[in-house]
């Protein structure tokens, strides 16, 4: 719990020190567990524009932008060494916007997987790598993982 | 301003950005969501300053429980921030001395002070933040921006370089404003517009409720250099 605590009482402020690789999550359904996805759909694409009514309204309340953030610290940790823990917890995440129509599911395929990509530049060329591919979970966990 | 003004002045901005932080959480999933409506409820204490030592004890607790829950601050430097006000202001009140008080409020605003020079300086020893390279980077391919079209910045270069330097001057000489209260004023309004703009950019909200939390901190700690 220390380890925990220490940083936030002696808090570093460095913010944007370097710009490393960027994450990027997609998901894909699956008919089958074993299934290669034959298409990812972009988790939380960001919108053409925010106008200024939804940016005002945004400024004191905007819960699923702030769970993105947590989500991207989460992913920013799986690039530095596997977790168990955070892997749950977006797959937990991805499973709560199926349940709330966030996302639509399609019928016949009852399995969900999501995948990690880092964005980086390299010189004046941005690229996108796969780093990461989650075991896919089936849709009727949902009521276990997601709405719990 | 007195001290008193500033601890009470400082937790009812605190207790308004615990609120919307709960009120966040509550929309979420459990067991945030519990967690949220017990620290809404004492936000709310708090903001009528109702028995502010226990109550400041009660979110310390929620503080270190939501910790826990995520292996580390939910959302970075403003979870740091939120703590570390909530901290000083709870030792405040239970030190033994005004000695002891003032250490605890003088170290919120050395903190306050540092957030933004050691981000300052950070900048300014990286090349690529002094060319515009790095603001252009977080434009273009960090998952911060709010839209695709907040994306399009990037492709400004001369705008990515003003903008570098205009952040980096500010924060290397917001120490500085600590010699002058009306300086003081004028940077802490410049700094929170500088919040105001990364929430309105990158979606950083909870940076522009909590920051200011800490202002009446500095400027009691400003008066009090000042008289010393």
């Amino acid at each position: 719990m220390l380890k925990l605590i220490l940083p936030v009482i002696f808090p570093s402020w460095r913010f944007f020190s370097s710009i490393g690789p960027s994450p990027r999550i997609h998901i894909a359904f699956l008919q089958h567990e074993n299934d290669e996805p034959d298409a990812w759909q972009e988790f939380r694409a960001r919108p053409a524009k925010v106008s200024l009514k939804n940016g005002l309204w945004r400024l004191l309340h905007n819960p699923e932008w702030n769970e993105t953030l947590y989500i991207n610290t989460c992913v920013e940790r799986l690039f530095e060494g596997y977790s168990e823990m955070r892997e749950r917890e977006i797959m937990r995440r991805i499973l709560a916007a199926i349940h709330n129509g966030e996302i639509r599911a399609e019928a016949d395929k009852p399995y969900v997987t999501y995948r990690i990509s880092a964005v980086i530049r390299e010189g004046q060329v941005i690229s996108q790598q796969v780093t990461f591919v989650a075991t896919p979970v089936l849709l009727s966990e949902l009521s276990e993982k997601g709405a719990a | 301003m007195l001290l008193e003004q500033a601890v009470r002045y400082s937790e009812i901005i605190l207790a308004l950005a615990y609120a919307q932080q709960s009120i966040e959480f509550i929309r979420g999933l459990q067991p945030e969501r519990t967690w949220g409506v017990i620290r809404l409820v004492l936000s709310l204490l708090l903001l009528m300053g109702f028995q502010p030592v226990l109550v400041e004890a009660g979110l310390l607790i929620v503080a270190c429980v939501l910790l826990y829950r995520f292996q580390g601050p939910y959302n970075g430097g403003s979870d740091c921030m939120s703590i570390l006000v909530l901290l000083c202001l709870f030792l405040s009140h239970i030190a033994p001395s005004p000695f002891w008080q003032q250490l605890a409020l003088g170290y919120l605003a050395f903190q306050l002070t540092f957030s933004y020079f050691q981000s300052g300086y950070i900048k300014i020893i990286n090349a690529d933040w002094r060319s515009g390279q790095a603001l252009a980077d977080v434009f273009a391919i960090t998952a911060y921006p709010v839209s695709e079209h907040a994306r399009r910045w990037a492709k400004s270069p001369q705008l990515m370089f003003v903008m570098s330097w205009s952040v980096i001057v500010f924060e290397l000489l917001f120490p500085l404003s600590l010699l002058n209260r009306y300086a003081l004023i004028v940077a802490l309004a410049i700094a929170a517009m500088f919040h105001l703009a990364n929430a309105c950019l990158f979606g950083l909200n909870r940076f522009f409720w909590i920051w200011p939390a800490a202002y009446p901190i500095i400027l009691w700690f400003q008066s009090r250099l000042m008289a010393s």
